[in-house]
């Protein structure tokens, strides 16, 4: 049998294969097509897209940059470039998600103030309707008189702070955003609150009130004392303002706050 | 992520090597890491960022390590990763303190609404 043929018509398929393959350009390796794709997400969240600013055109860029250099680069320089190229995509998505809660964090602030603003009481305070009367109890620790009605006269007169009546006193809760980024100052919205607070305790002489920091950060002591300077220089007497040390939760679910719970001393 | 970051990385990439480093590149790399760290601590990533933190701190130390080694290129290699590592701990915390606290208002925006609704709004 005569082979030639189908030597030939071998050579020639080969040939022809091997061209193809010249032709159709090597496909990405799989971490540029894994940034690419992360990148793609991104462009895809509207949360992402519109808020991404410099970050996400940095990641872009440099996506791009190792994509497009990929084949010259020695092992070492594309592993650091994917690294860095992975980092700055992250950080893209972080920055750009800030500044989405951020914003967020504005409107339902401004939503907030629309509601007490049509109540006919920006004074308004949030209140747990639910929690217990408060006893007051003399220094026997005795049950004297039930205060609720007297604290919630003093609710009635702050003004966008957190708080209600339970039964440790009328409880005002200062959230982590009252406070500077892992800073123990207030924020000027904070101290325009604590104004309300200072005054209601100057009209009410008989007033005495704890505060405690809590959370896992190291500042929630120092928050607590900013809080009580703070009242102290709008007039509420430091002998009426106990700083407590306060047990503190650990963890990343932990509530950082400070608490005043204030109550009627009628000794 | 600055612009000044991504035209080196861009020069890296396009020298194809980062062999060319010397003692001063690694040492300028090296006090922009520390800064970014450091920076990420401020920023309070000790609490919202541990595991980015954590990251920063360990390309840190490597850079320091082959600093000391006068390995300069390695030092300059970690040193750069020790700074984006650093960089994603601060903006990784920003989200978490921006997420936080956007919770923090809708919760109390939320017992507004629930006061409304009951009438206990005074």
């Amino acid at each position: 049998m005569n082979s030639r043929p189908y030597r030939l018509a071998s050579v020639f398929a080969l040939t022809a294969l091997c061209a193809a393959c010249a032709t159709v350009p090597a496909a990405p390796p799989p971490d540029i097509v894994r940034l690419q794709n992360d990148l793609d997400r991104l462009h895809s969240d509207p949360r992402i897209a519109v808020n991404g600013g410099d970050e996400l055109a940095n990641a872009d860029a440099a996506v791009a940059t190792l994509s497009r250099t990929t084949r010259t680069l020695d092992a070492r320089s594309y592993q650091q470039g994917v690294y860095i190229a992975g980092k700055l995509v992250d950080i893209a998505q972080a920055s750009a998600l800030a500044r989405y809660a951020e914003q967020r964090g504005m409107q339902l602030g401004a939503e907030r103030e629309r509601l007490l603003a049509r109540a006919g009481a920006i004074n308004a305070p949030l209140v747990a309707r639910d929690a217990p009367a408060p006893l007051v109890r003399n220094s026997n620790g005795e049950a004297v008189i039930p205060a609720r009605a007297e604290l919630e006269t003093m609710q009635g007169e702050l003004g966008g702070l957190e708080s209600r009546v339970d039964e440790r006193g009328l409880v005002v809760r200062l959230g982590d955003f009252m406070f500077e980024p892992g800073q123990p100052e207030l924020t000027p919205t904070a101290e325009r609150s604590l104004d309300s607070l200072a005054h209601a305790m100057r009209v009410k002489p008989n007033t005495q009130a704890s505060i405690a920091g809590y959370g896992p950060g190291g500042d929630r002591a120092a928050r607590a004392a900013t809080v009580r300077d703070y009242l102290n220089a709008r007039g509420v007497d430091l002998a009426r303002l106990d700083l407590r040390s306060a047990a503190h939760a650990v963890g990343a679910g932990a509530d950082t706050r400070v608490e005043i719970v204030v109550w009627p001393d009628y000794r | 992520m600055n612009r000044c970051r991504l035209l080196l990385l861009a020069a890296l990439l396009a020298a194809g090597s980062a062999s060319a480093l010397d003692r001063g590149d690694a040492q300028l790399e090296l006090a922009q890491a520390i800064n970014a760290v450091r920076s990420a601590e401020r920023d309070d990533a000790a609490r919202y960022a541990v595991a980015e933190l954590d990251e920063a701190h360990a390309m840190l130390a490597s850079a320091q390590r082959a600093a000391d080694d006068r390995a300069w290129t390695d030092a300059a290699t970690f040193s750069e990763r020790a700074k984006v590592a650093g960089d994603l701990a601060s903006a990784r915390s920003r989200q978490q303190r921006a997420e936080a606290a956007t919770a923090e208002i809708e919760r109390s925006l939320d017992m507004l609404k629930t006061q409304f609704s009951s009438g206990g709004v005074r």
